[in-house]
């Protein structure tokens, strides 16, 4: 079982590969990545193909004259190194291609978004022992490294990674605590929490990916099993509702519109902004606004309600109709708030993550792991 | 993480249900890999019975690091084939139950476990009997086990209705306790014999 990122197989592949001897082996290779580019991306077919592939080139490679005498780990780091060419290769074509993955991607992403505003351990009873802040964010950090990388391997290094350090947590809390080990029971509603905490970029693409790209016979045992319980807990919080969870329906149901109005805030701003044009000059009245008016208002609560500094005088019949709605506008947001903060009064709750900046991260590393992969162009 | 028992295990071929001789390098018929998977109420005594089996203890409670959800397990039998278990524990709340297909996808075993003194857990492994007849693989093994064996004066659940209900549904049977270790060997000895074997070719 690989242990940590540490390892790589890929120098001493491209060494190989540039070795005149493998000629014959870097041609099929070529060749294979060249014949993608006659047809539409095909998931299904493309894995089939690839898995394939990758099978027919393992014979090769162990028959082959450079690697004569070699131990099986030294076979295994060549087909690490080949799934790692191929798949960084084709990545554009076989991750998170298609629009419906995408669509899946961000819905789930945004569902993500909701749950981290009110969801709490106990929503999933988890009990306190195993409430370990620095373990859940190594866990989650792991998590969100995710699209670092591009080949199959390192992305599921990223979900060991992650499912590691929770073990050890129960672990630590089954010796120090007098915790009962709970096995699945206790490392599954961590993970989903871990999960939803994280709110990986792209979840469902890279499951996806690495189930059907990850060459199946290192898809095995506990590699494997981690996996399954990344997709078991993808799968519980896409069909996540009031049932799921250790909550009152009301409340889960308040919480949900609640973040959904939170969330909603920046696109309503621009959209209610440009209908306002008439009242534009009131909303946007440039630099001989007072300082102290600006600094009584708040940007967001500027946009969003243009009425804010106009004077009774000022305004007509026909603003009565844009009045009386964001009156209700208002009106819903307060009682929804209300309800929200009136159940998350006494606890903690899980503040949203950052996400943006990671995205930078993974494109310069991405961009990195690409310059590696091109030592073999010509 | 020093809980697994599980070493690097190159050689192996493929990752579903039972793995033999599909490829050169792979498992052959003299050494077994197969996915067995645990399914049953949380409380009936799955951890114990795996701890059991892989670790020869039972308390739960006992400071022994030992992995809490994947393990694995090798054992020999008398033709000297040796058979690998690795044992994929599920999360037993019922808010879980629907996640059950993803892992019992492509196992070659199911082990589905119920409490001799809880009649409810042995209607709930009923259940997963017949979700398994529905939707687990072809041809996997199937065993049906009243645990807690030795909570006799507590039981609910008679042992000719195990008995009756397994054969019925062509199963293997058995009551264990993993308190006292009994039956626990014989448990996964009896699964290892009903493996189906890769035939020579
Ligand atoms: N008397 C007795 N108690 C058992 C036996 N097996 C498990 N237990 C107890 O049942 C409880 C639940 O066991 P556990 O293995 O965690 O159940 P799981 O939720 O199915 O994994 C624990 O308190 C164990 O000590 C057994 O064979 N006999
Ligand atoms: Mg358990």
């Amino acid at each position: 079982m690989e242990t940590t990122h540490s390892f790589h197989p890929f120098d001493s592949f491209l060494d190989r590969m540039r070795n005149p001897a493998s000629l014959d082996l870097v041609r099929s290779i070529k060749s294979f990545i060249v014949s993608f580019s006659f047809n539409a991306p095909n998931p299904e077919n493309d894995a089939k193909r690839i898995q394939d592939f990758f099978q027919s080139m393992e014979a090769a490679i162990r028959d082959h004259p450079l690697w004569e005498g070699s131990s099986d780990a030294e076979i295994d780091n060549a087909l690490e190194g080949l799934e790692k060419y191929v798949m960084t290769k084709l990545h554009s074509r076989t991750f998170a291609s298609s629009a419906e993955d995408v669509k899946m991607d961000a819905e789930i992403s945004d569902k993500i978004c909701l749950l981290q505003t009110f969801l709490r351990p106990q929503h999933l009873d988890i009990p306190s022992v195993l409430q370990n802040e620095a373990s859940w964010l190594l866990a989650e950090k792991e998590l969100k490294r995710i699209n670092a990388f591009k080949s199959p391997r390192e992305k599921l290094l990223c979900i060991i990674n992650c499912c590691r350090v929770i073990n050890n947590l129960l672990l630590k809390a089954s010796i120090s605590e007098d915790h009962v080990l709970g096995g699945a029971d206790d490392f599954l509603p961590v993970l989903i929490f871990v999960t939803i905490k994280a709110n990986p970029p792209q979840l469902h693409s890279n499951l996806k990916f690495i189930q059907l790209y990850r060459k199946q016979s290192n898809l095995v045992s506990e590699a494997a099993y981690f996996l399954t319980n990344l997709v078991s807990a993808k799968s519980f919080i896409v069909d996540l509702n009031a049932k799921s969870l250790t909550i009152e329906e009301s409340e889960f149901e308040a919480s949900m519109q609640a973040a959904r109005l939170v969330n909603r805030v920046p696109q309503e701003t621009l959209t209610t902004f440009d209908k306002m044009s008439t009242f534009r000059k009131i909303t946007d009245p440039g630099p001989s606004t007072p300082m102290h008016i600006k600094a009584k208002t708040n940007l967001n609560g500027e946009l969003n309600y243009p009425y804010m500094e106009a004077e009774a005088g000022e305004l007509t019949v026909g603003d009565v109709e844009k009045l009386l709605s964001l009156y209700k506008d208002v009106v819903t947001k307060y009682t929804s708030l209300c309800s929200t903060v009136r159940h998350l009064s006494f606890s903690k709750t899980v503040s949203p993550a950052p996400q943006g900046n990671d995205d930078d991260l993974m494109r310069q590393t991405n961009g990195r792991t690409y310059k590696d992969t091109s030592c073999q162009e010509d | 993480m020093g809980c697994s028992s599980s070493l690097p295990d190159r050689s192996s071929g493929r990752s579903t249900g039972l793995n033999n001789a599909d490829n050169s390098e792979g498992p052959d018929a003299k050494n077994l890999r197969v996915k067995l998977v645990l399914l049953g109420d949380s409380g009936v005594g799955k951890s114990c019975i795996v701890l059991r089996f892989v670790r020869g203890q039972f308390d739960p409670t006992s400071k022994v690091t030992v992995g809490a959800s994947f393990l694995s397990q090798t054992i020999a039998l008398q033709d000297s084939t040796t058979v690998k278990f690795e044992i994929w524990d599920t999360a037993g709340q019922e808010r879980y139950a629907a996640l059950a297909p993803l892992y019992y996808r492509g196992a070659g075993v199911a082990v589905i476990v119920y409490d001799i003194t809880s009649p409810e857990s042995f209607t709930k492994a009923q259940y997963w009997v017949k979700e398994l007849q529905k939707h687990g693989s072809p041809g996997i093994v199937m065993a049906l086990v009243g645990n807690k064996a030795d909570l006799l004066e507590k039981r609910e659940v008679a042992v000719q209705d195990g008995v009756d209900y397994a054969e019925k549904n062509g199963m293997f049977f058995i009551e264990t306790s993993a308190k006292t270790a009994d039956n626990i060997n014989q448990l996964f000895e009896e699964i290892a014999k009903r493996l189906p074997r890769p035939s020579p070719s």
